[in-house]
């Protein structure tokens, strides 16, 4: 593998993509600066999505935007420099032979691919996150390839105790280096880990194919922004395989499908620059375009007529399909805190994990059930596994789109994911009359919304005894679930956390 | 220094250290040193120094475990964990009466990583040689026999049950069950497992843990108490600043005369009485003796 400039970004980005990515933690501080939001919010398929779902324009989108015009003027760099799954592709593919290119694959797959995903957010049904190459990738380190990094090192390291005993703890600045600054804090594992595993193994595995298949053949990302360099100001030179050579054709991972290079799959990698043998190829900046001579240099009409009303019409098939959800599962979906409107969140969450990845307590989990097909991958609270921590607002923090609004700590307090209910029949106290009020002791609001009477009573032996049977006060109740997480019950918990999204009653 | 200066300060000194524990074992009577003031380190260091001083209780080369509460994601004004300067003094009398390694942990309720943070704790005990505060691990936890009246047996912390030394040093304050969690329910935090399920009989689980894992020596912490809403509060208005620190070699008895600071008798707490009844320590006040430190 040559190092060239464009490796050497390529490095540079999928290092600062890491060191984000493992940064998007709780790591003492309550404010997380620099997270892997960045690559969303610099992210035109999550962008224009986002305008085509919500029908308006959000601060935080104005990087993608940015980027869009970016790459209406330099072309599709970002598949060559930056992304860092390309990257990780580009590493892959090198031990990978290949086979001949899938037809399937080939033609206007793509594009009907890409306009099938934004008519259906269009029509109120934002799915392009599924697909966004950088989701593909985040969550798959999230769901399964971090947690199972954790697990790995946290099992050798409760080996030694069990080998060593106390002794262990000369070990303990290594280990504690490793836990504060790179791995997850506890290991948990996620519903859909395989689900995302499966996606991003398998667009390693299209490497068996051809070289950048993804990028090339399917990702909606890369399509848009082809769309963008069919724009560009660069040029490359000649347009054409050079009669006498040809290896422009060997040595490009993604342009040079036919005899003509593809100005919309060109990723500025310079390769093709770099290793000619007669130093003919250049890059020149050739100032403003002109669509008919690019059309007449051979490139495709981008969207034609057919693939446009043919997505607009899938598009409107795929967000009717996907919108099916069973009544019953809503009673318990929910959401981070501050979601208002379950159809805001929906238009607007890009399901790329990473309120799941920064969630201090593990409460949130990928959906795959409850919201139906539509909200699969997106983020609701399990609270049996984990609770939402009263003084904590990552979540918010970190969301590329707002979907999960960024609020001050003192309004997330009080904002609503639900409201607890007690199960007489299980709850100790009315159910065996014994006494325990775990769910009161834990419960974090300062005045308490869970609260208890005293009552005198005699037990099932006749003895008299005085119990404390808790109730709760809705009015101050948020649903943050710690009752239900820490009810000492085996099993079913004896209080539980149903969605709401309002406050009952007057404050 | 002269020869005569020389005696009096040893003499003195030895005075000083020695005679309270040495009236102690005279009268063979619990005592309960209480110090008042608004310097906190310092209050809880003559609270120390009034039983016979840390060298009394840590040996050199001994491994202390000092078992704060460090349970809630509060601040310290809130008073819902052990206030870090009582902490940090208590740590240091260890270090300097020669202990090998002091170690601070808790199992924590809320993140641990926030209430190790939020307490004040780990940021005040950062940088100190031979003291370490480490989260709990959970395989950490042994199983063990306690045969008690309750608990048969329970996950215990194996760092205090190798400790030489155990200090409990809980912080006052109101508490939902049990009326107020001082020392005895403090041992709580060297339990795993669903710690919930003792709620079910809480104070004769706390008499058999207390039983099995014995605090050397109990140093409460009532700079500032939670009147209400506890364990955890949450809000100003049920703090109430005392400026006081109790310790006593006898947990049962400052259990017992801490009560005293919410307007309660110790036979409200049924903590208590129990562990009284089981023969851990002294509640009746009036067999106490109080030292003012």
């Amino acid at each position: 593998m040559k190092i060239t400039s464009s490796r050497i970004s390529q490095l540079i980005f999928l290092a600062i993509f890491i060191i984000l990515f493992v940064n998007t933690e709780y790591r003492g501080k309550d404010e997380i600066s620099a997270a892997i939001n960045s690559f969303f919010r610099a992210n035109p398929l999550v962008t224009i999505s986002y305008i085509l779902a919500v029908k308006a324009v959000n601060i935080l989108l104005i990087p993608g935007i940015m980027m869009i015009l970016a790459s209406a003027i330099l072309g599709r760099f970002f598949c060559g420099w930056i992304c860092p799954l390309g990257t990780i592709i580009d590493l892959a593919t090198v031990k990978i032979r290949k086979s001949i290119p899938v037809k399937f694959l080939k033609g206007r797959f793509k594009y009907y691919l890409l306009f099938t995903l934004l008519a259906a957010a269009l029509f109120n049904v934002n799915i392009t996150g599924i697909f966004d190459p950088i989701a593909i990738l985040v969550r798959a380190l999230t769901f399964f390839l971090y947690p199972l990094l954790g697990y790995t090192v946290r099992s050798g390291w409760t080996g030694l105790y069990t080998a060593l005993g106390e002794k262990r703890d000369y070990l303990d600045p290594l280990f504690a280096f490793l836990r504060d600054y790179i791995l997850p804090f506890r290991e948990t594992f996620y519903p859909l880990a395989f689900l995302s595993l499966i996606f991003f193994m398998g667009i390693l595995f299209l490497e068996r194919y051809e070289r950048r298949n993804w990028c090339k053949n399917l990702c909606p990302l890369g399509t848009l922004l082809g769309i963008m360099a069919n724009f560009s100001l660069f040029k490359r030179i000649p347009g054409k395989l050079c009669t006498d050579c040809g290896q422009c054709k060997e040595i490009c991972p993604t342009g040079f499908d036919a005899d003509t290079l593809q100005k919309s799959d060109c990723i500025l990698c310079m390769d093709c620059k770099l290793q000619c043998a007669f130093k003919r190829v250049k890059f020149p900046f050739k100032g403003v375009p002109s669509i008919k001579r690019e059309r007449a240099g051979g490139t495709k009409p981008v969207i034609g007529r057919r693939v446009f009303l043919g997505s607009i019409l899938s598009g409107f098939l795929l967000s009717r399909a996907f919108v099916f959800q069973l009544p019953g599962q809503h009673e318990r979906l929910l959401r981070p805190p501050g979601v208002k409107d379950e159809k805001d969140f929906l238009e607007k969450c890009v399901r790329c994990g990473e309120c799941i990845k920064v969630c201090l307590r593990s409460a949130l989990y990928p959906d795959y059930f409850k919201a139906g097909l539509y909200g699969v991958f997106m983020p609701v609270i399990i609270p049996r596994l984990g609770y939402c921590e009263y003084n904590c607002n990552l979540c918010g923090q970190v969301c590329p789109t707002g979907a999960i609004p960024n609020l001050a700590l003192e309004k997330k307090k009080t904002s609503v994911i639900g409201v607890a209910v007690i199960d007489k029949n299980h709850c100790l106290p009315y159910a065996k009359k014994i006494n325990c009020i775990v769910c009161e002791e834990h419960c974090p609001i300062p005045e308490k919304a869970i609260r208890f009477e005293v009552v005198e009573e005699r037990d099932h032996s006749g003895k008299a005894i005085t119990l404390k049977k808790p109730y709760i006060v809705e009015e101050l109740c948020n649903g943050c679930g710690i009752c239900e997480n820490k009810c000492p019950l085996e099993g079913k918990s004896a209080i539980e956390i149903f969605a709401q999204r309002k406050r009952l009653g007057n404050v | 220094m002269k020869r005569r200066d020389f005696l009096k300060v040893t003499l003195s000194t030895l005075f000083a250290s020695q005679l309270p524990a040495k009236l102690m074992a005279q009268a063979n009577q619990p005592v309960v040193a209480v110090a008042e003031g608004t310097d906190w380190a310092a209050i809880t260091r003559r609270a120390i120094t009034a039983l016979g001083g840390m060298k009394a209780f840590v040996k050199p080369g001994n491994t202390v475990v000092v078992k704060p509460n460090i349970g809630w994601d509060r601040k310290p004004e809130y008073a819902a964990n052990t206030h870090p300067l009582v902490v940090k003094a208590i740590v240091d009398e260890c270090v300097k009466a020669g202990a090998k390694r002091v170690k601070v942990f808790d199992n924590t309720c809320n993140d641990p990583r926030r209430c190790y943070e939020n307490s004040g704790i780990q940021a005040t005990l950062k940088g100190l040689r031979n003291v370490e505060m480490k989260h709990v691990e959970r395989e950490r936890f042994k199983n063990t026999k306690i045969n008690g009246s309750f608990l048969k047996e329970w996950e215990l912390y194996d760092e205090a049950l190798s400790a030489d030394v155990l200090i409990n040093v809980p912080i006052a304050k109101h508490h939902g069950l049990t009326g107020l969690t001082l020392g005895l329910k403090n041992m709580m935090g060297i339990m795993g497992g669903n710690r919930g399920y003792i709620h079910r009989n809480m104070e004769d689980a706390l008499a058999d843990l207390n039983q099995t894992v014995r605090s050397r020596l109990t140093i409460i912490d009532a700079t500032r108490i939670l009147l209400d809403h506890g364990p955890q509060g949450g809000s100003l208005k049920d703090v109430k600043v005392l400026n006081r620190v109790i310790a006593s070699t006898d947990i049962v008895a400052a259990d017992a005369y801490a009560t005293t600071f919410f307007n309660l008798n110790p036979q409200d707490i049924p903590t208590t009485v129990a562990a009284h009844k089981r023969g851990l320590g002294e509640m009746n006040l009036s067999k106490i003796k109080l030292v003012k430190a």
